[in-house]
């Protein structure tokens, strides 16, 4: 879930708050969390994935606002494009899409600055996908002439790069910049490079990885604003540059679109001003939320979501998206806005009226019978992480079976998926050299073999130790285990790395091999630091059912 | 009280009191010895007679007896103190300490020593031709092995107070109080009652006499009716026990089997399914696009090349592609991107147990239905105080023909109330990838304050349409790990799978209440 951290005195001028006291009530319409104030930074989780427009500090501070002060117009006064950006033809295959306006009379204070970067930043990483679907550069205007191209340039055009001392080729900024070395992936495999340049041949930036050092420097006090984004998917461009227009229109600036001239001969004004409309039947709305509609005032309630043009007719409910959202994708998107509006604690719970029968699996049946019966045995259970590490199931425990590898293990100790339990019951026993003895413990649960990769197995795995535990007491509670189920049992000598030659066994339950028991080899039990003799048994649970 | 004083006599009893009868008063610290019981028996069995007034202790006087320390058992062995092989060398005309020292029976400080405490007590003399003899007989230095090692070398008990004032006064400056390895004598205090049979003590003994006392019951007297010639001695019931350690089902476990008991007992079906999952249930099927950012390797544990798992079948699986490219029989615009089959059928752990709900809808489920799965699922975290590498997940989903948002809150609040016991609860709009709308249910704990407990919503009509399911579907999960801390009053989620036995022996747990009462932290 992104989260973000903005400066709180600027959310509550934002979104008309006097102070922070119901901050956490405000945010939970817009599926916000308030993670926490630390002095004046407020913590925020956003848990909709689909709203990038809320993963700004403009964005939350909106979300607040309306909820009190109903909709507004968005975008609707910009005037003619500002100027033109033409794309050239060879970007096809490596950054194709860029969007751009200006945002010209809002002056940019620090605490904008701030959330500017903050904003470019979170945009740029989460909903960007680390720059590549999208990256954001601000400009100041003052310095551009129009038109700017968008093109390539090969690995050894120059440029002064921002925040860098001297002027550097591309190819050294990839590799001697931070932002270098942490994007030059994106642009691994070309040979030629994007780059932004204004009518005059000055560079802008060097997208997706840093903007010059010139124009590309915004400071406090900067009056007039020119924003690009650029990027590999057409829909992750416009919306970024629709959200971040719409969160400067709401800081006072002025929006002017830039036309871009794409070498299809296509052309697009943007920042685009979307305007999903979605349609909800006034009986799916009652359907849906069990409530009847004509008693819900649904233009207000939208209106608090931001929706504009709200029409009620012939039995269908219209609305319009604002147009920093495009996650509206049918009727259920308008619903559920018109419930959370209304206030999901407003609508009365009912239970669900049909009746249905509870049912246990079969296999936890027979897992909690096992169980018992165990515990009537006097074993102690015990229960350890699935994810364990090949030294355990190999190495100490010398098991045969290679276990399955996960590809992406975060470290050595949780890297294979267990295929047996034994080794988590000598973890135990290691552990547990102090605590009174006898004992006995067992331990019931899912495994995963490599043979059967993909299918239910689980384990029953049951050990002893103390001065006097051997062979014939695992055999006495696995033999108690089969009585109770008048199932057969019969063990065939077997020997096994595990065990010591000659006490081991391999187990016969109906006549089908089940599993395994014996006394385990002193060479076991010093890999684990074990000093007494421990037996165990482990059977599939399936044997015993 | 009367049933303490009137109670068969002990076998210990018996036995003191049948030394009283004929020796009181008794020193108490005699009485093991004579009454032939080992001290800490003697001592139970005074302590009950005394509690049940068969017997009076007199007022207890105050012994000390000396015992030989360290030093003086080696100068036992030697066969001299300083002193005395000082006053025996000087006798036998030895002049000069120098002299005397070259002997190395005692180190040279010790000598030293010993000649200044007897100059300064004026039986040795010290003149122009050396030293000499001032007291023939050696004084106390002499008596001393006299009167008190030689007894004690001989095995002999020696009170202080037997010995004369001058010996007793050497002997308690030559017994530190602290640094009793260095010490030549051993002062030991002996507070020794003196015990004596009261009345009521002989006459308990009287009647005890050709009585039989049966401890334990046998198998014998059963059967021979033996039993019926003795009376039963009686217990002291509050003695406290041994401690065993039993059998036992793990706390987790028990907690999980409560949760399971409450879901069933509330019309829920149990579903399961495996550990290692395709990329197509765990999230295609869950309309969670391919480039979502929680698909990302980061957030999944893959398994390792070469393991497969089962494809979904083939009409499920293209209905479920079209839904992501372009909303397929689910209406709308889908994800619009060009679905992945490689990508779909790649090996995972179970990251949601959401993947049950999904294989559920596809096989047909019954409606109305319900359905729940207590999930092991894995996510790609850091183990800590609050991540364990792999953990259960309760999830399920309801259907009907009728269900709507009110049935969808209805279920939390029985969630809430039933399951975890809460008395307050709220409603919180929520998001899931694949359920719209989506509701969480926060919970406020008596201490812990408000956290949240689930969530639910409508499955989305992605989800269902492909899958078969025309009805509208309840999805809906609850969070265990918080939950099982809190009932287990544990505070780090590691403690759960804990290796230590004496640790898990420690743990209590009361299913009856899944929002505290465990006093384990």
């Amino acid at each position: 879930m992104p989260k973000i951290e903005v400066p709180l005195s600027d959310l509550l001028n934002m979104a008309g708050l006097a102070e922070a006291e119901c901050l956490g009530e405000m945010l939970e319409p817009l599926k916000a969390e308030l993670d926490g104030v630390e002095g004046d930074t407020v913590k925020i989780e956003l848990n909709d994935t689909n709203r990038p427009d809320l993963w700004t500090a403009e964005g939350v501070a909106r979300g607040i606002r309306c909820q009190r002060e109903g909709a507004r117009p968005r975008l609707s006064r910009m005037g003619d494009p500002a100027g033109e950006i033409h794309v050239s033809k060879d970007l096809c295959d490596l950054r194709p899409f860029i969007a751009a306006f200006t945002a010209e009379g809002w002056e940019v204070t620090e605490d904008g600055l701030l959330a500017l970067i903050a904003s470019q930043e979170k945009l740029a990483s989460s909903f960007g996908r680390n720059r590549r679907t999208a990256a954001i550069g601000f400009y100041d205007l003052r310095g551009i002439a129009f038109p700017v191209a968008y093109r390539t340039a090969p690995p050894d055009t120059v440029f002064h790069p921002l925040g860098e001392p001297v002027e550097m080729r591309l190819d050294q900024v990839l590799r001697n910049t931070e932002s270098g070395v942490k994007y030059a992936g994106l642009l691994e495999g070309f040979s030629m490079y994007p780059l932004l340049t204004d009518a005059g041949g000055q560079v802008l930036s060097f997208p997706p990885v840093l903007n010059s050092n010139s124009t590309g420097r915004v400071d406090a006090g900067a009056r007039r604003l020119f924003c690009e984004v650029t990027g590999t998917d057409w829909h992750t461009v416009n919306l970024t540059a629709s959200i971040l227009a719409c969160n400067l229109e709401d800081r006072g600036a002025v929006i002017r679109p830039i036309k871009v001239l794409y070498p299809d001969g296509r052309d697009t004004v943007t920042p685009i001003v979307y305007r999903d409309t979605l349609e909800a039947g006034m009986d799916a709305i009652a359907s849906v939320l069990g409530i009847d509609p004509a008693t819900l005032d649904i233009e207000e309630l939208l209106g608090k979501m931001d929706y504009s043009s709200v029409k009620v007719h012939n039995g269908t409910v219209r609305a319009v998206m604002p147009p920093y959202r495009r996650d509206g994708i049918h009727e259920m998107d308008l619903i559920e806005d018109i419930a959370i509006s209304r206030g999901l604690n407003s609508i009365e719970p009912l239970l669900p009226p049909d009746y249905t029968v509870g049912r246990a699996a079969p296999s936890e049946t027979a897992a909690r019978w096992v169980r018992t019966i165990l515990v009537g045995a006097g074993c102690e259970e015990i229960m350890r992480p699935i994810l364990t590490s090949s030294d355990k199931i190999t190495g100490r425990t010398r098991s045969p079976e290679e276990p399955v590898k996960i590809s992406n293990p975060m470290t050595a100790e949780y890297a294979v998926v267990s295929n047996t339990l034994l080794p988590a019951l000598l973890e135990v026993e290691a552990a547990s050299g102090h605590a009174v003895f006898p004992h006995r413990i067992f331990t019931v649960g899912e495994v995963l073999r490599r043979a059967a990769c993909g299918l239910c197995e689980t384990s029953v795995s049951v050990a002893a130790s103390s001065g006097d535990s051997d062979f014939g007491e695992m055999h006495s509670i696995l033999g108690a285990l089969c009585h109770y189920r008048s199932l057969s049992l019969k063990l065939r000598e077997q020997d096994d790395p595990r065990f010591i030659p000659g006490r081991s066994a391999e187990v016969l339950i109906e006549g089908v091999p089940a599993g395994i028991m014996g006394e385990f080899h002193p060479e076991v039990l010093n890999r684990w630091g074990i000093g007494v003799p421990v037996s165990a048994f482990e059977v599939t649970l399936e044997s015993l059912r | 009280m009367s049933g303490e004083s009137t109670r068969e006599l002990h076998p210990l009893e018996s036995a003191v009191l049948s030394w009283l009868v004929s020796h009181s008063p008794a020193a108490e610290n005699e009485l093991p010895k004579n009454c032939g019981l080992d001290a800490g028996s003697c001592r139970r069995a005074v302590q009950w007679l005394l509690s049940r007034g068969l017997a009076d202790a007199e007022s207890s006087e105050v012994t000390i007896s000396v015992e030989l320390g360290p030093l003086g058992l080696e100068n036992g062995r030697k066969g001299f103190t300083p002193e005395t092989a000082m006053l025996k060398a000087v006798a036998e005309g030895a002049k000069d300490l120098r002299v005397i020292q070259e002997d190395d029976l005692f180190d040279r400080g010790r000598w030293g020593s010993a000649m200044g405490a007897m100059l300064k007590a004026g039986v040795l003399r010290r003149g122009p031709e050396g030293l000499s003899l001032a007291d023939d007989s050696g004084g106390v230095f002499a008596r001393i092995w006299e009167m008190v090692y030689l007894p004690l070398l001989n095995g002999s008990d020696l009170t202080i107070d037997s010995l004369p004032r001058d010996v007793s006064e050497e002997v308690v400056s030559r017994a530190p109080k602290r640094g009793r390895a260095r010490a030549e004598f051993i002062l030991n205090e002996n507070a020794s009652a003196f015990v004596s049979i009261t009345e009521e003590g002989r006459k308990a003994l009287r009647e005890s006499l050709g009585k039989v006392t049966i401890g334990r019951l046998t198998r014998e007297m059963l059967a021979s009716e033996d039993w019926r010639k003795g009376t039963f001695r009686r217990y002291s019931v509050d003695f406290p026990p041994a401690r065993i350690h039993i059998g036992r089902h793990h706390p987790y476990g028990v907690f999980l089997d409560a949760v399971r008991e409450k879901l069933l007992a509330m019309g829920f079906q149990e579903m399961k399914g495996p550990l290692a999952e395709s990329e197509f249930w765990n999230n295609d099927a869950l309309f969670m696009p391919q480039f979502h950012p929680a698909r990302d390797i980061h957030d999944a544990y893959y398994l390792e090349e070469g393991v497969k798992v089962a494809a979904p079948d083939r009409a499920t699986g293209e209905r479920v592609k079209a839904a992501h490219e372009n909303g397929g029989p689910a209406g709308g615009r889908g994800w619009e991107y060009s679905f992945d089959w490689k990508r779909s059928l790649r090996a995972i752990m179970r990251s949601q147990g959401t993947a049950l709900s999904a294989r559920t809808l596809a096989s047909n489920p019954s409606v109305p239905g319900k359905y729940f799965g207590i999930a092991k699922c894995f996510r790609y975290d850091q183990v800590d105080a609050t991540h364990l590498p792999d953990f259960f997940q309760v999830e399920g989903i309801v259907l009907g023909e009728n269900i709507n948002l009110r049935h969808l809150l209805g279920l939390l609040k029985l969630f809430a109330t039933e399951v975890a016991g809460a008395k307050e609860y709220k409603f919180v709009p929520a998001y899931f990838p694949f359920t719209e709308p989506s509701v969480e249910v926060h919970i406020k704990h008596p201490e812990l304050g408000w956290f949240e407990m689930g969530g639910a919503g409508l499955f989305r009509r992605e989800v269902c349409l492909p899958l078969g399911v025309k009805v509208p579907v309840i999805a809906w999960g609850l969070g265990l790990d918080r939950m099982a801390l809190m009932a287990l009053g544990l505070s780090d989620i590691r403690d759960l799978l804990a290796t230590d036995l004496s640790r898990l022996r420690a743990m209590r747990f009361a299913p009856e209440n899944l929002m505290g009462g465990g006093e384990n932290a």
